[in-house]
């Protein structure tokens, strides 16, 4: 069984401290997600999963064996950097290529895994093109499809979408959707909540090297998320708030004009108990709790500033 | 050893997608070949054309055939002036030197040997002190192919045999002994010149006596025979270093660009990467040699005494420097500093090794300064195939030194790749 787990991992550089005692584990077939924004230690603890970073202290276990750096961990492992990590000088196929003689491919297999890497990045027909005629983003997928030619069982993700157009983007997900799907064990890092919310199975809040929580998203939202804003405008007029807001579980329950505004932890029961009242509304506007805001409560920041 | 090909390949094919390094590699050794070639070619001649004036003051026989010497010689350019004049144009640094032969130059032997009055004056530029040089030594020789000319010729030697005599006796400084020595010996080299047959005379003096000593230096020199078999493997040094610094540039890019990264994440070790390096960097040096010696062979007929020692001894330097630069690589962080430092670090070497300026031509203590530099050992290693003739055994020190330099430097560059990693 091929799974992730990191325990009190710490790394400082001078006086920063990248990573501050994190820990989570990752099971078979789950998508986890790092969430943070810049600096805050993503990218380092990757570096530290994979082996290029030595630990100052705590423990990776990958596969069950504790040194990343061991040939059978290497033989399962594969990782997409942020930065492109990719020869200009040589061709889409050249790259890959290369790459797959290096994870140990040969002869048919390294055919067909190339063909397959192409594919996925959607650049089979720009293979024998140079690395150096794409754009940020063809160089971004390719940068991904290099991670998978050797069918590792454990992939770290970092920011493979970073720069990229959102047709590409929904590309990238679907692969990373059917990587999931074949049961591989991903671990995807990115400071877009959306990415995270629409892919991963459970999420860690990283800041400041820290882990603040680690759930799955509904749990986060829930526990973190605050309420919800919902604003309906309706086109008559209830008379006795205070039962409509006992019913609507609602809080801060106010009424401005035709417009009715209120918040509330639980949205969906809230909506429903709304369509029961048969108070007839125009229009409806609901705000529900998301990471965004799960991030903000617990941070104080927004994820993006 | 598949990945190890495949690193090598991958690496040769990202270099030479790039025009700038294929000179790097391949047009500027060849361009310092040609050049330095060239400028030796020329000082094995010795300077060309050295103008030069003459005043002839005597107006004797012999100080005209003297000045005839001078003028068939080719390496001068020889105006006959008056002294004025001539000195003016030394001054003014148009002519290098002017000779003057003094009055009395033509009176013989005298003239060559008497120290008090020389008959024969140089005034030369101080600033072309090596052209003075030059010339005395062509004075010199002119002087001895005109004294060969001269005792070649019996009567005038007999002439001179009578000068001396009375000059011998009108002199009061000799013991009266020592006096009738001297005159012993005059009388009977003049009857020697008398009764000696003119062919015989002649040959033995000028063709077989003289030209043994001649050819007694040509069979004892085991110099380079051109000017090329000394500039070759500079050329080839310089070809290494080139190689060698590109590659260790290429080692950090690596770096900075993060593909190292991504190699180091694959199934692969840091020696294996360095390996890969190395080997790429290796086989273009090979390739680069091959191209310098065809073209030395073919262009410039350099004549290597002993391919297979030449082979080793280049081939042992090449391993020396691929792992110096591999070492050199692992030192900065950035392709500027790595570049500063590989260029610099084979530029000091370059010159106490004798890559710039040949050894032979430095200063005793510039040259044992120059053992600490594996580029005097490089061209040590393939002189010694090229025209030194080493046996094996005098190939093993060099070669040999080489050899553990470059495993030493190549270890310690995976030492210091392991340790810049965590
Ligand atoms: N090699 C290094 N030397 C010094 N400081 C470093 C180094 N690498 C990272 N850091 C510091 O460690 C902290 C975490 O960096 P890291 O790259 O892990 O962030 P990240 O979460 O990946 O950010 P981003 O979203 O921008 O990629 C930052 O403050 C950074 O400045
Ligand atoms: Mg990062």
């Amino acid at each position: 069984m091929a799974t992730i787990v990191v325990e009190q991992l710490c790394k400082r550089f001078g006086e920063v401290v990248a990573v501050d005692g994190v820990s989570f584990a990752i099971g078979r077939g789950e998508i986890f997600g790092l969430l943070g924004p810049n600096g805050a230690g993503k990218t380092t603890t990757i570096n530290m999963l994979c082996g290029l970073l030595r630990p100052d202290g705590g423990t990776v276990t990958l596969d069950g064996r504790t040194d990343p750096t061991h040939p059978a961990v290497r033989a399962v492992l594969g990782v997409a950097p942020q930065s492109i990590a990719l020869y200009d000088e040589l061709t889409a196929q050249g790259n890959l290529e290369f790459f797959g003689r290096i994870a140990g491919l040969a002869g048919r297999r390294l055919k067909e895994r190339v063909a397959a890497c192409l594919d996925i990045a959607g650049l089979a027909q720009r293979r024998k093109d140079r690395l150096s005629t794409f754009s940020g983003g063809m160089k971004r997928r390719l940068n991904l499809a290099g991670a998978l030619l050797h069918e590792p069982a454990i992939l770290l993700f970092d920011e493979p979408t970073a720069g990229v157009d959102p047709q590409s983007r929904n590309l990238i997900f679907d692969t990373i959707l059917r990587l999931k799907a074949e049961g591989r064990t991903i671990l995807y890092t990115t400071h877009y909540m959306e990415e995270a919310q629409r892919l991963c199975d459970r999420v860690a809040i990283l800041d400041h090297g820290k882990i603040l929580d680690i759930d799955t998203i509904e749990n986060l939202i829930g526990r973190h998320g605050g309420v919800s804003h919902v604003e309906a405008e309706l086109s008559q007029v209830p008379d006795d708030l205070p039962a409509l807001a006992a019913r609507l579980a609602a809080e801060g329950l106010g009424l401005e004009g035709n417009t009715l505004r209120f918040q509330t932890r639980e949205p969906a029961r809230s909506l429903a108990a709304l369509n029961q009242c048969e108070l007839h509304y125009r229009a409806l506007k609901v705000d529900t709790a998301n990471l965004e805001d799960v991030f903000l409560n617990l941070t104080g920041r927004r994820l993006r500033d | 050893m598949a990945k190890l090909m495949a690193l090598a390949g991958k690496d040769l094919r990202v270099l030479f997608a790039d025009k700038g390094n294929v000179f790097w590699v391949f047009g500027f050794p060849t361009l310092f070949a040609l050049l330095f070639g060239a400028i030796y070619a020329g000082a094995e001649k010795g300077p060309s054309g050295l103008e030069v004036a003459v005043v002839d003051e005597d107006q004797s026989e012999l100080s005209g055939l003297y000045v005839t010497h001078l003028q068939s010689e080719a390496a001068l350019k020889v105006l006959a002036l008056d002294r004025e004049p001539a000195l003016t144009r030394v001054r003014k640094g148009q002519v290098a030197a002017a000779v003057v032969l003094r009055p009395g130059f033509g009176e013989g032997f005298s003239t060559f040997f008497d120290a008090n009055d020389p008959k024969l004056q140089i005034a030369s530029d101080p600033g072309r002190k090596m052209e003075a040089a030059y010339l005395e030594g062509l004075l010199a020789k002119t002087q001895f192919e005109v004294l060969t000319q001269r005792f070649r010729d019996r009567q005038w030697m007999r002439g001179q045999m009578d000068t001396w005599r009375s000059q011998i006796k009108s002199t009061g400084g000799l013991l009266a002994a020592d006096t009738n020595v001297y005159l012993r010996l005059f009388d009977s080299l003049d009857s020697f010149l008398q009764d000696v047959n003119d062919r015989t005379y002649a040959g033995g003096l000028g063709n077989g006596m003289l030209n043994v000593a001649r050819l007694d230096v040509q069979r004892e020199y085991r110099g380079p025979r051109t000017p090329f078999q000394i500039t070759f493997p500079q050329a080839i040094l310089w070809a290494i270093l080139s190689c060698a610094a590109t590659f260790a540039i290429s080692i950090v890019r690596e770096r900075t660009t993060g593909t190292y990264q991504r190699l180091c994440v694959g199934p692969i070790s840091q020696a294996h990467i360095l390996a890969g390096k190395g080997l790429a960097c290796l086989a273009t040096c090979v390739v680069v040699i091959a191209l310098l010696i065809l073209l030395g062979r073919l262009i410039f007929r350099v004549p290597i005494e002993s391919p297979l020692l030449f082979a080793a001894g280049a081939l042992c330097t090449c391993l020396c420097f691929v792992g110096l630069m591999m070492l050199v690589s692992t030192l900065g962080k950035t392709e500027q500093s790595v570049g500063g430092a590989a260029w610099a670090s084979l530029m000091v070497m370059a010159m106490l090794g004798g890559a710039m300026v040949p050894l032979a031509f430095m200063p005793g203590s510039m040259r044992s300064i120059s053992h600490i530099s594996p580029v005097k050992w490089g061209i040590l290693a393939m002189e010694g195939g090229i025209w030194r003739h080493f046996s094996p055994a005098e190939m093993l020190l060099p070669c040999g030194l080489l050899l553990v330099l470059a495993v030493a430097f190549f270890a310690l560059g995976v030492l210091m790749l392991r340790r810049a990693q965590l």
